[in-house]
């Protein structure tokens, strides 16, 4: 962690202490998946399975006191089932509105390249709309609302990998990793007397969550570091191994994520570290590689990493105030 | 795209460089004798490209050589290029100059070696603009170079600066705005750029325009301190008559006059006081060879040693009407022509403060000053002299014709001579049948038919153009040389021998009773201004008789007619008679004339020791200056540190803090460690404290950052001062 020097804000230090109190050195992955949280975004995990992600966000979940459900994707799997169904009521002669698992707080969406693409853009269009449509109807989504999705690298028989385009929809995209030797051995020492999640307390309610969602919003960010992220997205659509580089939303997206970042590290104004941070985990799933660059094994995190050395960070005051 | 967007760039930036080192080259075309200097623009030219294009040095120091060579080639080897006559000429002339190079005999080296090491220094300084601008990316310190130069020339020589500043500023401008946007918009942002060069060119040239053109308009200040040339000069006591090699038109006598024209600057430093009766034109030397661009000796010259008793020079035959006089000459310490300095009729010396010989050079009246095998300057004499007086009808008909040395010497022209020249010379003389009155027409032309008389603002001719001509039809305006220069050549033309004299015109005058010899004499103060040239015209039976043609000179030479028995009182100009028409009846000791007095230029580098004492000042000056600017920019992070550390104390709000904080980034950067462009401030703050072993860096860091992200005004913390001057003082010791 580049910063953990730094004080961390109160109320997400609590988050963060019952995090580590379950799973251990996973620190990162929950400080970033905050991240995504306060900034109204969601996250898609792309991992093996059995390191740790459903209990992370389940521990999250219940930390900030939050509703929280499960998909798991299969082939079979309809729209209605992700989000509810109307179903005739013949006592009150009417439709009656069963909600489906999307309208939770927090949603853990597994395996989510497993089920078709219907199937995918009913969970995608909440996402991006906070409300979804049934029956004509249109349901709001609950607030907060924080779509967790996870991908399996390994497996790509019978799989439908997430068009482009829906991958922009996800604020960050994060990799869990296996612990290491020492993290592992504790991991198995805290488990053996029963599993720790269950002594969890909440430490905030779903109104306080809300609230700081709002003060993220009002974290300052200055021209020069806007002009920072501009120039980090826009050097992306000019790299030779690009095929098409990040869009607008991109820019939104790491500006948002930035905000969040530094609110977290009790800062109420976004500085060049919290871009460079946070870029890459936000840039890299937005970038399509020729195929001359993915022959040659070039990982879009490789480029996101040569791009932010290649751009100056700004260290003067705008003059154009 | 990137890369040759950017290097479109630098490619600007480095033409900017090449014309800013064209600044530099300029003045040597009026400030030198430098022949065909455009070569050496060119040869500079094809080095900045050759270094511009990156060529492997394998090839482009051969093609650089091969370059140089041709050049001197061209200029100055006859030989076919290459063949063994041609090696034996470099060969020699590269033993010669180094063997005075050794021997440190600077003024010995050839004109071939100084080339040669002109056009090597071009090569250098090719390379060395193209690592400043290209590879280092700076152009400050060439810049402040360039108009630090282009001042000092323009203040100490008489080049005039004023357009070149104004092109410098511009370019300066252009250059420095374009390094501006290549540090900012570095490589990475080719998206913008593709619209970019003109909308980041518009602002750039707008504001260039306009602070040029600003500059140049609006009201200035005089000059805040008086004009140090003079305060220099008396200084080193270099410069007076004589001293005027100062490679410069500088206003005095000179010695080389082959090249004639061009402006030059006033100098009223006196010369030497002179105590006589009448005011005289005092005589050094007379030059007969008309070159079309100046005057020059006839090479070979009798010489004979005479004693200051016994002069035996006279310019005019015995039985002109001439009265016995005294005078009485003081020099100061800017006299420093060893020639004697003498009226016309002069027949000793005396007074001398030691023994001298004299080195008299019949033909021109030269007399070297020697004591034992030195030339030296005698500091005060007197003089007995004959003052002369022409008869007019004896100068009216004088019938007989001039001997052959005579016609041989002083009827010379040069083919430059135009036939306008001479159909002009014959039509202001057709209606005079003897030579007096032929000679006064040429005389008085000149006071009328547009001529004007001034110092500035006189042209050089060029190559293929004749001086006379030039001034007689194209521009008429001049000063003594041009007018006593044209008279000469006008006579020549018409058949009668006339020749060029130098010397000095009477001065100014200071005092109407100072006791000489027991008798009352004036005294008159000669100034370097008061150099001047003008006409001798051969009379047989006669001898020479001086003509002043400048406009709003009077001729003072005594003429008179023999009308009855009163042989009219000697050398008194106001006993003229009334026929002798002075061209304008200008007081001489009119002190406005007097400023704009005449001179003598050289208007080219005269050797010897006359041109040291100038280009010394000028060399030293720049070299003390290079030396100051050295200094103080190997010194700039101590005292910009203190400049920047005692404006916070004072101060102490958050612009001050900013500055000092950047100041303290680039000290860590040059001194500590180097920050990458993408480290952010925090990163870095945190190396360095590591390296320090502590945690100021960070504190600051924090403090600079809520200014700068976070747009706040004031500082949040007290102890920002403390923390700065701690970290200054670590990184610099």
């Amino acid at each position: 962690m580049s910063q953990s020097s730094f004080m961390l804000h109160s109320k997400i230090s609590d988050v963060i202490r019952n995090i580590n109190q379950v799973m251990v050195g996973k620190e990162e992955a929950a400080i970033l998946s905050l991240v995504t949280l306060l900034a109204r975004g969601h996250v898609l995990l792309e991992d093996v399975p059995g390191v740790g992600k459903t209990m992370l966000v389940r521990t999250l979940a219940k930390s900030l006191n939050c509703e929280f459900k499960r998909i798991q994707f299969t082939p079979d799997l309809l729209p209605s089932d992700v989000t509810g169904v109307s179903i005739y009521n013949p006592k009150t002669t009417d439709f009656e509105f069963r909600p489906g698992p999307i309208l939770g707080n927090i949603v853990l969406a597994d395996e989510i390249n497993r089920t078709s693409p219907k199937t995918q853009s009913s969970l995608l269009e909440g996402m991006e709309e906070s409300s979804i449509t049934v029956d004509g109807q249109s349901v709001a989504l609950k607030k907060p609302f924080f779509v967790m999705a996870t991908q399996n690298p390994i497996e790509y028989e019978g799989t439908y990998p997430l068009p482009e385009a829906q991958l922009d929809r996800f604020l960050l995209k994060l990799k869990m990793g296996y612990p290491t030797y020492q993290e592992e051995m504790e991991m198995l020492e805290r488990t053996s007397g029963g599993h720790p999640i269950h002594s969890v307390e909440p430490v905030m309610t779903l109104e306080e969550l809300v609230q700081l969602q709002e003060e993220v919003d009002d974290v300052y960010i200055d021209q020069t570091v806007q002009q920072y992220i501009v120039s980090l997205t826009s050097a992306t659509r000019d790299h030779e191994s690009v095929y098409l580089g990040v869009s607008p939303r991109g820019s939104m997206a790491l500006m948002k994520a930035a905000k969040a970042y530094a609110f977290i590290y009790d800062r109420d104004y976004v500085v060049p570290d919290d871009v460079q941070y946070v870029a890459k985990f936000v840039l890299p799933h937005r970038l399509i590689l020729t195929s001359e660059a993915n022959f040659e094994g070039i990982a879009p995190e490789d480029i996101v990493h040569q791009l932010i050395e290649a751009t100056n960070v700004p260290v003067k005051r705008n003059v154009s105030e | 795209m990137k890369e040759k967007s950017s290097s479109l760039l630098l490619f600007l930036v480095y033409a900017g460089g090449f014309l800013l080192l064209l600044e530099w080259l300029w003045p040597l075309d009026i400030l030198t004798d430098t022949q065909s200097v455009s070569i050496f623009y060119l040869y500079a030219a094809f080095c900045f490209f050759l270094t511009f294009m990156q060529v492997p040095w394998y090839f482009a120091v051969p093609l650089k050589l091969l370059g140089l060579l041709f050049i001197l080639d061209g200029l100055f080897i006859g030989e076919r290029i290459f063949s063994e006559a041609w090696w034996l000429i470099v060969y020699n002339q590269l033993s010669y100059n180094l063997q005075a190079v050794t021997a440190q005999e600077w003024w010995e080296l050839t004109a071939f070696f100084r080339s040669f090491l002109f056009l090597v220094l071009l090569w250098l300084v090719s390379y060395l603009l193209h690592f400043w601008l290209v590879i280092a990316r700076k152009a400050f310190f060439f810049i402040v170079l360039t108009f630090v130069y282009i001042t000092i020339i323009d203040t100490f020589t008489p080049y005039e600066g004023q357009a070149s500043i104004i092109r410098t500023f511009i370019i300066a401008m252009v250059v420095l705005g374009l390094l501006h946007v290549q540090r900012e918009f570095g490589g990475e942002d080719v998206g913008r750029r593709s619209r970019n060069p003109l909308f980041s060119a518009i602002p750039l040239i707008t504001v260039i325009l306009i602070a040029a053109v600003g500059a140049t308009i609006l009201p200035k200040f005089a000059p805040q301190w008086p004009d140090p040339v003079p305060y220099l000069q008396s200084a080193t006591g270099g410069i007076g008559p004589g001293g005027n090699g100062n490679v410069v038109q500088k206003v005095g006598y000179g010695e080389n006059d082959s090249r004639l024209g061009g402006s030059f600057v006033q100098d009223d430093t006196l010369v030497f006081q002179a105590v006589v009766r009448d005011r005289q034109y005092w005589r050094i030397e007379s030059k007969d060879r008309y070159t079309g661009k100046g005057w020059e000796d006839t090479l070979e010259q009798p010489v004979t040693s005479v004693g200051p008793d016994e002069l035996e020079y006279s310019t005019f035959e015995d039985d002109v009407e001439a009265e016995p006089s005294r005078g009485f000459l003081d020099f100061t310490d800017q006299a420093n022509f060893r020639k004697l300095v003498y009226p016309y009729g002069v027949t000793s010396l005396g007074n001398l403060e030691r023994p001298i010989d004299i080195a008299l050079h019949t033909q021109t009246g030269e007399m070297e000053t020697r004591a034992g095998n030195d030339s030296v300057q005698p500091e005060r004499y007197s003089l007995n002299y004959d003052a002369p007086s022409f008869e007019l009808n004896t100068l009216r008909d004088v019938t007989g014709g001039d001997p052959a040395s005579i016609q041989e010497k002083y009827l010379q022209l040069p083919s430059s001579v135009t036939q306008r020249t001479r159909e002009l010379a014959a039509e202001i003389t057709a209606e005079h049948d003897n030579r007096y009155d032929k000679a006064k027409a040429v005389e008085s032309y000149f006071s009328s038919n547009g001529f004007e008389y001034t110092t500035t603002d006189v042209a050089v001719p060029e190559e293929d153009e004749d001086y006379v001509d030039q001034f007689v039809f194209e521009t008429q305006q001049g000063y003594c040389d041009n007018y006593s220069t044209s008279m000469i050549v006008m006579l020549r033309a018409e058949g009668i021998p006339a020749r060029w004299v130098k010397g000095f015109t009477g001065g100014e005058l200071t005092d109407t009773d100072t006791e000489l010899f027991d008798t009352t004499m004036n005294s008159y103060d000669v100034t370097s201004a008061n150099a001047h040239s003008w006409v001798e015209v051969y009379f047989p039976d006669v001898g020479w008789v001086p003509f002043e043609p400048t406009q709003g000179f009077t001729n003072n030479a005594d003429f008179y007619t023999e009308v009855d028995t009163d042989p009219s009182e000697s050398g008194q100009d106001e006993t003229e008679s009334p026929e002798v028409d002075t061209p304008e009846q200008e007081e001489q000791g009119n002190p406005q004339q007097i400023g704009e007095e005449e001179e003598e230029t050289a208007g080219t580098a005269s050797g010897g020791n006359d041109g040291i004492s100038g280009t010394t000042i000028l060399l030293s000056a720049l070299g003390v200056l290079s030396v100051i600017g050295i200094a103080l920019y190997l010194t700039r992070l101590r005292w910009l540190s203190w400049y920047y550390g005692r404006r916070f104390r004072r101060q102490g709000d958050a612009d001050a803090f900013q500055s000092s904080y950047r100041h303290l980034l680039n000290v860590l950067d040059k001194r500590i460690a180097k920050r990458r462009s993408d480290e952010t401030l925090r990163a870095y703050a945190k190396a360095i404290d590591h390296r320090f072993e502590g945690n100021d860096m960070q504190r600051l860091t924090n403090q600079y950052e809520r200014l700068v992200y976070r747009k706040e005004d004031r500082l949040q913390r007290n102890d920002i001062s403390e923390l700065w001057e701690n970290l200054i003082k670590k990184a610099l010791s």
